[in-house]
């Protein structure tokens, strides 16, 4: 079976409440999205910020039988997909964390000088997220969905089977929300 | 937390949100006085109620980076790794700061599967080395091999721009991503880049549109050179189809991979890398040793897909590639853009063959080809009033203007051209005509007629001194009789002496073939036409203010002369012609309110008003053909010193056009005169003129009333515009060459030292160098921008000198004039007109901040014109300024508070163009505007003009030239003038 048929019937499982179906898609999903990522980047980067959203419809068009649309596969997808993309980022930054930690000679004037560290922020916001998912798992679906995975209100709505709203006012709480956390406030 | 709490937060937070300060204290206030918590936890949401969306973006695209880009942020080597620019096929490139130099670079880093093979690590570090040797400005220079971690990088030139790639990416599809001068001034650059590197024998063997980078400048860069492998000495003859690889076994690209032999060969066999198997030479795909010709062929494929924004060979998989590189012809470049010259079509196609044999051997072969063709199409900016003295004076040819504008339409494509004469700018033709047999070729340069014939080349001259001894007359060539076997010519004074009362002072003088010497038919008097048969030769004679008085008709040997027509004072008489059946005749009639086309018959009658217009901007020669049609040059809209020619087909009894008009050439940057057509209507000889700056270089002597060795400076055809000294004793020279750009260069040397490869916006033009002699201070006339009216604001740039990107230093709504002392003054300023144009404001310019404090206004006592700025520009010691307020009005020579110190009478000059301080600041060169040329003087305090220089061209409007720019140790003077390359064309099958 091909990869592209192997997705599709396996979102489909899921689709159908069938949660190993969402064991086995993951890894495949993961190591798609990892390839693209740093593909992406080689080829296409050329002054201009590369957008997950691109990475996302890039997965689900290359992995998703695509002769049958289904909006329910669709929507399970990004869902999957924005999940693992966020996934993916946080284990890199942590591996990037773990580095500095270990100890790269950097003089101090240097190192003061460095551009805003971001790995930071990352996994700050992933542990706002897991901490929000407890309380409240919609919003930080919602979240993961607009920033990992780069969709638009409606498409978030659409995946959440929720009004643009809704997504709207979650979102606008989630962000608020997760900026305290972060902050420690 | 509950979930009845959260909920209960939410909607809180919401309410809250949508309130203003007030009415969200009230609602707190009441909806919390007995839960303080909820209070406390709504406030601190609220708090945080600000677009977090951005901060979580940027995290994530900043995480999503350093996925593709691991080494961001690290440092390696003495390289700070700021960012990822890219990768591809050869790696991942990187911006990085060099942190011992402080600069900027491009570090790239090799595949890593390249690093598997360290016989492929030595060579490429020895290759890489070898290439960094290779200093060019068309090749990206490589700094430094290094290795990090067992990975080895390359530090390079960071560049700002696109590759071809990319470029070629962005064009919309259908339409072609170069303009052909663009592409031309591109790959110009390449191919002068590829002859650099394979006179050292370093072939690229990948050059691809990924590998060529245009910066935003304009400057075409290639890269990865040195990642190919040195070309052999002996090129192996007769090479079969293994490969003679006993010496060099790993250097050859092996024939199964389908590869060049640059790091792209590691790359798995998908996108990418097809890119670079599509871009392979016949012998590359099969694997045969390679020598510099790979590199043109490659290249070859680069230009088609520049040209047309397709790929000559596109196969989908390897095999079918490879199949249609070794057997297939691609599509004509014309036929995927029509718009294509037909030269660059034959350039591609030869760098295009199969054959090695039969390709370009060099790069500089093909290099001269494309020269060629810009040179050809070279922009024509100064030509306004570069008609020879004769066309000027008594409408030698017939003013023709259309009474509407000719529709655009496509060039006939048959017609072919061809260059009969081939002068320098140094002499250029300054008429010709070729014989009704279309066997000879008459014309005149500075050393006098000459008479080729056509087919062979052979050439007899007739020098000048047979006519006149005179160096103040001109002469031109004027109608052939017939029989082709004689010529009349005629002998012209300048245009000053032409408007100066008095009798017409030419002379008809006649020379027989091949070359005999001529003999004078008729004083006073300006031959048009000679009638078709033979019998009459029409003339002109007598002046009025506007024009030819009189039109005489008189015998082929100037007997039985009789006067034809004649006009009054206030009117004209211009161009007389006969049509060619004989049977009528055309003239133009001048008056005040314009000119008109009138038509005859011989035998008498009313006459017929062929055309009606005051619209001169137009007028262009005419050529009568025997078949009834009429070949005219007509000025190109919105570009006056452009004109092609057209054809129309017209009925000369009633004046009616019998067809649409029509285009027959369509050269960009020429104007074409002086056409003249064979009896049977097949050749069509003209003049085609383009004119452009160039600058001299002369020493100074006796105080700088002098100059001494007055040499030409910039050899190149094309407009180089000297623009002062640098501090350390250069001159510096804005070039146009398509686009303008920035260049020093020594006295001692003939080799520019660019600055700025290209000037976005316009034409750069003269400003100043900042006392700390670090930049440059240039103003720009913005492309596009009227004479008339202006609307674009000016800008003025800052270049600075040790190279970088200009930056716009302000943007003036008035064309303004910026002038710098030198040290130990650090003072430049700025002079400009008042919104209302009757003032000059002087103020400090700041070359870092741009408008500094006013120093003092001064009153015109007029209205200056639009784009008028009276000189001005301050003493090399910073404490004066000198000012031309009014043409009339004496020099003024003033404190930076405006007080004037001095007034030197400037009558002597005239109305002045240029001004600048000598070095001693004892004196002034100025400009004389003229419409015969500009004149440079020396100006002394007392107000004594010295000429120093007349220069050619003659006034146009734009630029004027004849500046002098003295060397800060006032030794040296440099001068930009005007120089004309007038050659001969014919045109056939039109």
């Amino acid at each position: 079976m091909s990869q592209t048929h192997a997705v599709t019937g396996l979102l489909r499982e899921w689709v159908r409440g069938n949660q190993q179906a969402l064991a086995d898609l993951t890894p495949l999903v993961y190591a798609e999205l990892r390839q693209l990522a740093a593909s992406y980047l080689r080829r296409e980067r050329q002054g201009h910020t590369l957008q997950p959203t691109a990475l996302v419809h890039e997965a689900y068009m290359r992995l998703v039988d695509q002769s049958q649309p289904n909006w329910e596969n669709r929507s399970h997808f990004y869902g999957v997909a924005a999940r693992l993309m966020r996934q993916i980022l946080v284990d890199h930054a942590r591996r990037r964390n773990a580095g500095k930690r270990a100890g790269i000679n950097v003089p101090l004037e240097q190192a003061a000088s460095f551009q805003q560290e971001r790995s930071g922020d990352l996994i700050a916001l992933d542990t706002g997220l897991t901490a929000l998912e407890k309380v409240d798992p919609r919003k930080c679906k919602a979240v993961e969905l607009r920033y990992f995975g780069g969709l638009s209100l409606d498409e978030i709505a659409e995946t959440l089977a929720v009004s643009a709203v809704t997504v709207r006012r979650d979102l606008r709480m989630a962000e608020a929300w997760l900026q305290k956390e972060m902050q420690g406030a | 937390m509950t979930q009845e709490r959260w909920t209960q937060i939410e909607e809180l937070f919401h309410r809250a949100a949508e309130c203003d300060s007030a009415a969200r204290a009230s609602l707190l206030d009441a909806t919390c006085s007995a839960d303080p918590e909820l209070r406390r936890e709504v406030e601190a949401l609220l708090s945080f109620d600000r677009d977090a969306g951005q901060s979580f973006l940027a995290a994530v695209h900043s995480e999503l980076d350093a996925v593709g880009f691991p080494l961001t942020g690290e440092t390696v080597s003495h390289y700070r790794i700021l960012e990822g620019l890219g990768g591809g096929g050869m790696g991942l490139v990187y911006r990085a700061e060099d942190i011992r130099l402080g600069r900027q670079v491009a570090l790239k880093f090799l595949p890593e599967e390249s690093v598997k093979d360290p016989a492929s690590l030595s060579r490429f570090e020895r290759e890489a080395r070898s290439a960094s040797a290779l200093e060019h400005p068309n090749i990206c220079p490589i700094y430094e091999f290094g290795e990090h971690e067992g990975q080895p990088f390359l530090a390079m030139q960071l560049l700002e721009g696109q590759t071809l790639r990319e470029r070629i990416g962005a064009a919309e599809s259908g339409t072609p991503p170069f303009e052909s001068a663009d592409l031309l001034n591109v790959a110009i650059q390449i191919v002068d880049g590829l002859d650099a590197a394979h006179r050292h024998g370093i072939i690229h063997r990948d050059i691809k549109p990924a590998n060529i980078f245009v910066t935003s400048q304009g400057q075409a860069k290639i890269l990865d050179f040195g990642l190919a492998k040195p070309a052999p000495v002996i090129t192996v003859v007769g090479n079969d189809s293994q490969g003679d690889s006993r010496d060099d076994a790993a250097d050859s690209a092996p024939h199964e991979l389908e590869l060049p032999g640059t790091p792209d060969l590691f790359l798995s066999r998908t996108g990418v890398a097809m890119g670079t198997a599509g871009y392979m030479s016949p012998e590359q795909a099969r694997g045969e040793k390679l020598d510099q010709r790979t590199d043109l062929f490659s290249f070859g494929l680069v230009l088609y897909e520049m040209a047309t924004g397709k790929r000559a060979f596109s196969g989908d998989t390897g095999p079918s590639l490879h199949d249609a590189i070794l057997k297939q012809t691609p599509a004509p470049a014309r036929e995927l853009n029509p718009k294509l010259p037909a030269r660059l079509e034959r350039i591609i196609g030869k760098a295009l063959e199969k054959d090695r044999e039969c390709r370009y051997q060099t790069a500089s072969e093909m290099r001269a080809d494309m020269g060629a063709l810009q040179q050809s199409k070279r922009a024509f900016r100064w030509w306004a009033v570069g008609l020879s003295a004769a066309a000027a004076i008594a409408f030698a040819t017939i003013l023709f203007v259309l009474n509407r504008p000719p529709k655009t339409v496509s060039v006939v494509p048959e017609i072919k051209l061809r260059q009969l004469t081939v002068n320098s700018s140094d002499n250029p033709v300054a008429s010709g005509a070729i014989s009704p047999d279309g066997k000879y070729l008459a014309y005149i340069d500075t050393r006098g007629l000459h008479l080729k014939v056509i087919d062979t080349g052979e050439t007899r001259t007739v020098p000048k001194s047979e006519v006149t001894k005179d160096p103040g007359m001109n002469w031109e060539v004027g109608p052939w009789f017939p029989d082709g076997t004689r010529l009349l010519i005629n002998v012209l004074p300048s245009r000053e002496q032409w408007d100066e009362p008095g009798p017409i002072i030419s002379s008809i003088w006649a020379v027989s073939v091949p070359g005999r010497v001529p003999t004078k038919l008729r004083d006073h008097a300006f031959a048009w036409s000679v009638s078709p048969d033979g019998s009459l030769v029409s003339f002109g004679t007598g002046k009025t203010k506007i024009g030819v008085r009189e039109l005489w008709l008189m015998g082929p040997n100037g007997e039985n002369a009789r006067k034809f027509q004649e006009t009054n004072e206030g009117g004209g008489i211009g161009g007389f012609g006969w049509s060619p059946e004989g049977k009528r005749y055309t003239y133009v009639l001048a008056n005040s309110s314009g000119n008109t086309l009138l038509s005859g018959d011989i035998k008498g009658g009313p006459t017929v008003t062929l055309f009606q217009s005051s619209e001169f901007a137009k007028l262009g020669d005419v050529n009568w053909l025997h078949d009834g049609r009429v070949v005219y040059s007509l000025a190109e809209p919105g570009n006056g010193g452009v004109c092609n020619y057209w054809t129309v087909r017209l009925d000369l009894a009633t004046g009616r056009h019998l067809e649409e008009p029509r285009r027959l050439t369509n050269w960009p940057n020429f104007c074409v005169f002086s056409g003249s057509s064979t009896n049977d209507d097949k050749r069509l000889a003209f003049v085609a003129s383009s004119g452009f700056y160039t600058s001299y270089v002369a020493d100074l002597d006796a105080g700088g009333k002098r100059l001494r060795n007055i040499r030409r400076f910039t050899l190149e055809d094309a407009d180089n515009v000297q623009v002062g000294w640098t501090a350390d004793g250069k001159v510096m020279v804005a070039q146009n060459r398509d686009k303008w750009s920035l260049y020093k260069q020594s006295l001692d040397s003939d080799t520019p030292e660019p600055i700025v490869s290209s000037v976005a916006g316009g034409a750069l033009l003269a400003g100043a160098i900042t006392p700390d002699g670090k930049r440059y201070i240039g103003r720009i006339w913005p492309d596009g921008e009227s004479i008339d009216h202006p609307t674009i604001p000016f800008p003025i740039l800052r270049i600075p000198l040790a190279g970088g990107t200009p930056e716009t230093l302000l943007q003036l709504s008035r064309h303004g004039n910026v002038s710098c002392a030198r040290p130990p003054s650090n003072i430049c300023v700025l002079a400009e007109p008042s919104e209302d144009r009757k003032q000059v404001i002087v103020s400090i310019l700041d070359p870092i901040k741009g408008h500094g404090p006013e120093l003092f206004r001064s009153n015109v006592d007029r209205v200056l014109g639009v784009i008028e700025v009276p000189p001005c520009v301050i003493s090399p010691d910073g404490t004066r300024l000198a000012i031309a307020r009014n043409p009339e009005s004496p020099l003024e020579i003033r404190s930076l508070h405006g007080q004037i110190i001095r007034k030197i009478p400037s009558q002597s000059v005239g109305e002045l163009d240029w001004l600048n301080w000598s070095a001693d600041q004892k004196g002034f060169f100025v400009t004389r505007k003229s419409q015969s040329g500009n004149e440079l003087l020396y100006l002394d305090f007392q107000g004594k003009a010295t000429s120093l220089r007349k220069c050619g061209g003659g006034a146009s409007g734009v630029g004027g030239g004849c500046g002098g720019s003295p060397s800060p140790d006032g030794r040296h003077l440099a001068i930009d003038d005007k120089n004309q390359s007038n050659n001969i064309w014919m045109m056939e099958n039109f």
